[in-house]
């Protein structure tokens, strides 16, 4: 039994026997509600999960079962949990709601991490595979009411069009403030690489915002564009205002400038300097050697820094939220300014969940031009 | 075919090449060698352009080529050189087609003349499609002269191509030089710091030093007695006049009297020191030549061309 495995399996097990609240029932979405532990919540009920658990743990059981039960552990608590909410909510008034706990959470961490250890060493596509698969349980255990009863179910139900909205247009900031900071840093990584001297300076601007708070630059920007704005009203006409998604999107992709920059640097000085002296003594130019040998050497270097900016403009323009610019970050404040738990994880969760897609679409890109050059 | 009138080049505050005036003729080897900074490397990249002078003229085909278009007097003349610089994101094949891309030729053209390459340098079909990562030291190497040699150019430069490989992969690629040279009649520039390579290889044999040619000349004459000292003694390997001796053919020293009876007999090809090898291995002083009617005797061994 390795260690890794064995301390997640503990870690859920604990989450499901210790007396940790697990769902809690509140008369309303805003009170807090009273805890139950996941034995008070499901009784008996918390066996078959715990073995379920602990099966993945082992060595002997092979890593696609092992991950296949892992996850299967996942569904069945939250399906579970699920069915004792809707018992308990039986009786009391339609504002009553069953809210998860920490436990809970804690042991569905535990669930998809000790999935994720056990699927490493599996290929790409069996992974794909079983992650589709476990999607397409949740999506048909969610259709079929099992999770009706939960609260976070019920703030989605009342919800659902604005949260679809924010997911969108969380992407679509993202993407903007992407295409933004490329915009600005490949000519700039360019011209460091060119003349190198300007590389030092270029490096240091980009790393001085990282110092700014992030906070700080998307309020700071607001009087600053209002300024601008003011000078030059004819950038009015063209969409831009002092508050909305034009800060937001400035301030994050003034962020991704650095790894960006620094992915698309150490991309370009990759090349083999042999390769480029080859090609320029055989009759390559200037413009063919950058095309044909430094971008494509380039590559698998720079996708690292793109993933890297990637997951951190999902998680900055959260912060557009408190700029109006919308998008996830709205969900979770308006969340916060009113304390309810269940907003603020509608808007929190799909940032993760984003976040992490990002990151393992663009790993698996560089693992192919890695393998490729 | 290649002609250096008066180069000067300077980098910097150093002068590289101090007023160099070479004539290589169609279909030599000419092997450029001398000591580290001696300027060998620089003189030839002035041939396609990678190196400016900043006087005199270089002449390609008797052609001025500060008045040609740079990348296509590049694509004419095949390059290769020591780190040899594959794509290492491009296969064999890929890399070998590059300059023949350039010129614009059709797929079915490269592909066969990949082929063709391929044999020539006795690389196994199946790399062809491999990237560069996957192949051994000297098969890199012999596929960066495939890659030079790709368009067909009546030149080829060739910086120190044999350097990173090891000692039995350098003869052999020695050797397969050697081969496609007498094959193709190319008109080759060799750089090379190593003496013995350059002896071997090279139809005409260039030494420079601080920037300067000291001696110009086929091997046999450059070691010879009347050339330069420095030269002698940078290529004799302090013994000058033996190796004079194995790059003059036995056929020098032969004269009409017959082999005494029960004399040994050299190979057709032997050198005149392989002549003086056997003569000291059987005491004999004089030896008979394979395929000759006459007879080689030590006295004539010991001063050939007199």
């Amino acid at each position: 039994m390795k260690a890794a495995p064995a301390l997640a399996a503990c870690v859920a097990a604990a989450a499901l026997l210790l007396p940790l609240p697990w769902l809690s029932v509140a008369p309303n979405r805003l009170l807090p509600g009273e805890p139950l532990s996941a034995l008070a919540a499901l009784g008996w009920l918390v066996a078959p999960p715990c073995l379920l658990l602990g099966l993945p743990a082992l060595d002997r059981v092979p890593p696609t079962v092992a991950a296949a039960l892992a996850l299967a552990a996942a569904l069945l608590l939250l399906v579970l949990t699920g069915g004792a909410a809707a018992e308990r909510l039986q009786g009391l008034p339609p504002a009553a709601r069953a809210g998860l706990g920490i436990g809970l959470w804690l042991a569905l961490v535990a669930a998809l991490v000790l999935a994720a250890i056990r699927m490493q060493p599996l290929a790409l596509a069996t992974r794909a595979l079983l992650v589709a698969a476990a999607l397409a349980a949740l999506l048909a255990a969610a259709s079929s009411g099992a999770f009706d009863a939960l609260s976070l179910a019920v703030e989605y139900r009342n919800r659902a069009d604005a949260v679809q909205a924010a997911l969108l247009r969380h992407v679509a900031l993202a993407t903007a403030a992407l295409l933004l900071a490329l915009l600005v840093a490949a000519p700039l990584a360019w011209a460091g690489f060119r003349h190198p001297r300007l590389a030092g300076p270029v490096g240091a601007v980009f790393a001085g915002v990282q110092v700014v708070p992030g906070l700080a630059l998307f309020a700071l920007l607001i009087p600053l564009l209002a300024a601008l704005l003011h000078a030059v009203p004819a950038l009015r006409d063209l969409g831009l205002a002092a508050i909305g998604p034009a800060p937001a999107v400035i301030a994050t992709a003034a962020y991704l400038t650095l790894p960006l920059w620094r992915g698309l640097s150490a991309g370009l000085a990759a090349a083999d300097p042999a390769a480029v002296a080859a090609a320029h003594a055989i009759g390559m130019g200037e413009a063919r050697i950058t095309r044909e040998v430094r971008l494509p050497l380039a590559l698998p270097v720079f996708a690292a820094g793109l993933r890297v900016a990637l997951v951190q403009a999902i998680g900055l323009v959260t912060l557009g939220g408190l700029v109006g610019a919308g998008g996830l970050g709205a969900l979770v404040f308006e969340g916060l300014a009113q304390f309810a738990t269940d907003l603020m994880l509608l808007g929190a969760i799909p940032i993760v969940l984003l976040a992490l897609l990002a990151d393992g679409l663009v790993r698996s890109a560089e693992t192919r031009l890695a393998v490729a050059a | 075919m290649i002609a250096f009138e008066d180069v000067v080049v300077r980098f910097g505050a150093t002068t590289a090449l101090d007023g160099v005036s070479l004539q290589v003729g169609a279909g030599e080897l000419c092997a450029l060698v001398g000591p580290s900074g001696s300027g060998k490397t620089t003189l030839m990249r002035l041939v396609n352009r990678l190196v400016t002078p900043h006087a005199g003229r270089v002449l390609v085909r008797g052609e001025d080529i500060a008045r040609t278009d740079a990348p296509a007097l590049r694509r004419s003349i095949g390059y290769a050189m020591q780190s040899v610089g594959l794509f290492p994101h491009r296969t064999v094949a890929q890399n070998i087609g590059t300059v023949p891309r350039l010129l614009g030729w059709d797929r079915t053209r490269i592909a066969r003349r990949v082929t063709e390459l391929l044999g020539l340098l006795r690389l196994d079909a199946a790399l062809a499609d491999r990237l560069p990562g996957a192949l051994s030291g000297g098969q890199a190497q012999r596929v960066g002269i495939a890659r030079a040699l790709a368009a067909d150019p009546d030149i080829l430069l060739m910086d120190e191509p044999f350097g990173a490989v090891d000692p039995i992969t350098r003869r052999e690629l020695r050797a397969e030089l050697r081969r496609i040279h007498a094959e193709t009649r190319k008109t080759i520039l060799l750089v090379t710091h190593d003496p013995e390579e350059a002896l071997e290889l090279g139809t005409h044999v260039v030494v420079l030093r601080d920037g300067r040619i000291v001696a110009d000349g086929p091997p046999a004459e450059i070691i010879g007695p009347g050339s330069d000292a420095f030269a002698r003694d940078l290529l004799g390997g302090g013994q000058p006049a033996l190796r004079r001796l194995s790059l003059l053919p036995a056929t020098e020293a032969l004269d009409a009297t017959p082999p005494p009876p029960g004399a040994p007999e050299l190979p057709e090809e032997a050198s005149l020191a392989d002549a003086l090898s056997l003569m000291a291995e059987t005491g004999q002083d004089r030896v008979a030549l394979a395929g000759q009617d006459g007879s080689v005797a030590v006295a004539t061994v010991l001063r050939p061309g007199a």
